[in-house]
């Protein structure tokens, strides 16, 4: 249902003759943090999303990568009670740690998907922490970090790929 | 067993540990240790009854063992000590005052959970495996197997919440349990014969007023295992715990003692040993909190009362803010704001506080220099 309304809503968006690629991409990325749950069943709007074996995923958003855990992690992991973040400004290679997210007894580590500093936290997760498991694509981001080298991105999997990777370890 | 098999299996012991630690620089390959039969799994003990010593060596065979397709148990137990959660609040757990004055040593260790109290009469057993090979529920198994074949009457469960449950109400176990990349561990409490009112003297809160996100310990009633089986001797439990763990993983290992503190072993386990002694580690890691709690004053000459109102905010483990809203004929405003500003930056640690107020009552005397003095006094009972 929110798929077909937001399909028409983009048609309309549309000069007939004369689509804008940058209205159509602008459009989606609205939608993709409006609407999560349509976002992780649909290949299409999640085509910019970027996996780890380690199962977080980064986004990039105005040359800012936006990070989180995959559902299968938050699936893996339990109900989150509390999430230790890192401050901002602080230095990160790719796998490095950065944080970590504790369930039921268990602190799990969490891994820099890219190199690059950490520009900016996600505060509403201190006082709710359970946000990672109910929209882990969305309002569950864990922190936004710079990218420093643009090539790390092509060695992550996009989303076919990580269903995949999914699925062999299942 | 004879002193020649005890060496061949502390070398083996040895050669197992070290072949991720030294992969770099060791000419050995590491393939020969996965075709050597007995590789599959360890069973360790540790000879230390130091907190942060064996904290640091559960971080060590964390970091450097192969765990892909090898399962290592390690035994140990500490001298009094109480041990924290990664992400929990020292202030609101324990009662930091109380353990002072018993010289019981605060840590933090890095796995998630609650707060517990170790002595010589409580067995920790860290079980690590691959990621993948992580089981809780299996591990826990080996616990109250090896408990059920000791002792048939004794009626021990395992709950979803991982703890172990004697006669359906006592908690003689806890757990908690740490994922990294490729590896994990999963350790638990055993208490055997552990001193119950120290443990219940020292896991109260230290400070009122306290707000904070961090995750907190559930209280549960204990029993030591002693109390119901009052002839199970500490030997006895530690060899049905290491043949049990053999028989569920299909393993044969013999018990090795190992000394977290030999760094031709264990290279770099000092430096993580200083790391998790540190205060920074220790308290600094607290998640951010606040403070605020209401301080009775009384002076005896002349004599009078009041109460103060005192609110801080506590980021890793030091005050980022703090705001002290006292009767002006108490005390001077001028007084109580260079009062409150000498505590910014400064660790939420009574001691420190302490130094930073006694450069500030020296400047005053008389009336003002008592008043002072009852007002800083209560700040420093309030911070444990």
């Amino acid at each position: 249902m929110a798929m077909r309304a937001a399909l028409r809503c983009l048609s309309a968006n549309f000069s007939p003759r004369l689509p804008q690629l940058s209205q159509v991409s602008a459009t989606r990325l609205q939608w993709r943090s409006g609407s999560p749950r349509t976002l992780s069943t649909s290949s299409v709007l999640s085509a910019a999303l970027k996996f780890t074996d380690k199962h977080e995923w980064v986004q990039v958003e105005g040359g800012v990568g936006i990070v989180g855990i995959s559902n299968y992690a938050q699936e893996a992991l339990g109900d989150v009670v509390y999430c230790g973040l890192p401050e901002v400004g602080q230095k990160l290679e790719q796998m490095d740690e950065f944080g970590a997210l504790e369930s039921v007894k268990a602190a799990s580590e969490l891994y820099s998907p890219l190199t690059g500093e950490v520009t900016e936290v996600n505060t509403e997760l201190a006082e709710n922490p359970g946000l990672v498991n109910k929209d882990c694509y969305a309002k569950g981001w864990i922190i936004k970090m710079t990218i420093e080298k643009p090539e790390e991105l092509d060695g992550l999997m996009d989303q076919a790929a990580y269903d995949k990777f999914v699925k062999s370890l299942e | 067993m004879s002193e020649s098999t005890m060496m061949s299996q502390v070398r083996r012991t040895f050669s197992l540990l070290n072949q991720r630690a030294c992969s770099s620089s060791c000419s050995r390959s590491s393939s020969s240790f996965f075709t050597d039969s007995d590789s599959a799994g360890l069973v360790l003990q540790s000879h230390s009854t130091d907190v942060y010593q064996n904290l640091a060596l559960e971080d060590w065979i964390d970091a450097n063992v192969d765990l892909q397709g090898r399962g290592v148990l390690l035994l140990w137990r500490n001298r009094p000590a109480v041990v924290i959660g990664r992400h929990q609040n020292p202030w609101t757990e324990c009662n930091l005052p109380a353990m002072r004055r018993a010289g019981i040593p605060l840590a933090r260790r890095r796995s998630g959970g609650g707060t517990v109290f170790h002595d010589l009469g409580n067995l920790n057993l860290t079980f690590f495996a691959s990621k993948k090979a992580y089981d809780r529920q299996r591990n826990l198994k080996v616990v109250t197997d090896a408990l059920r074949r000791l002792r048939p009457g004794l009626d021990v469960q395992a709950t979803d919440r991982f703890d172990i449950l004697l006669n359906g109400r006592y908690k003689i176990s806890g757990t908690a349990s740490r994922l990294s990349r490729k590896s994990s561990y999963h350790h638990c409490t055993l208490l055997h014969s552990a001193d119950r009112s120290t443990l219940s003297s020292v896991l109260r809160p230290s400070c009122p007023g306290i707000q904070s996100n961090a995750t907190p310990s559930v209280p549960s009633p204990v029993a030591n295992l002693l109390d119901h089986a009052p002839s199970l001797q500490w030997e006895e439990l530690l060899g049905a715990l290491v043949q049990q763990y053999n028989t569920e993983f299909d393993l044969h290992s013999a018990l090795t003692v190992i000394d977290p503190t030999n760094e031709s072993m264990f290279p770099g386990v000092g430096e993580m040993e200083v790391e998790l002694r540190s205060w920074d580690w220790t308290f600094g890691k607290t998640p951010k909190f606040t403070m605020e709690t209401q301080l009775e004053l009384t002076n005896e000459q002349p004599p009078a009362c009041c109460s103060a109102r005192l609110q801080m905010e506590v980021k890793n483990g030091r005050i980022e803010s703090c705001h002290l809203d006292i009767p002006v004929d108490w005390l001077p405003v001028r007084l109580s704001g260079e009062l409150s500003s000498v505590l910014i930056g400064e660790r939420f640690c009574p001691h420190r506080a302490a130094a930073a107020f006694s450069a500030l009552m020296r400047s005053e005397s008389g009336a003002t220099h008592t008043r002072l003095h009852r007002l800083c006094d209560a700040i420093l009972t309030v911070m444990g």
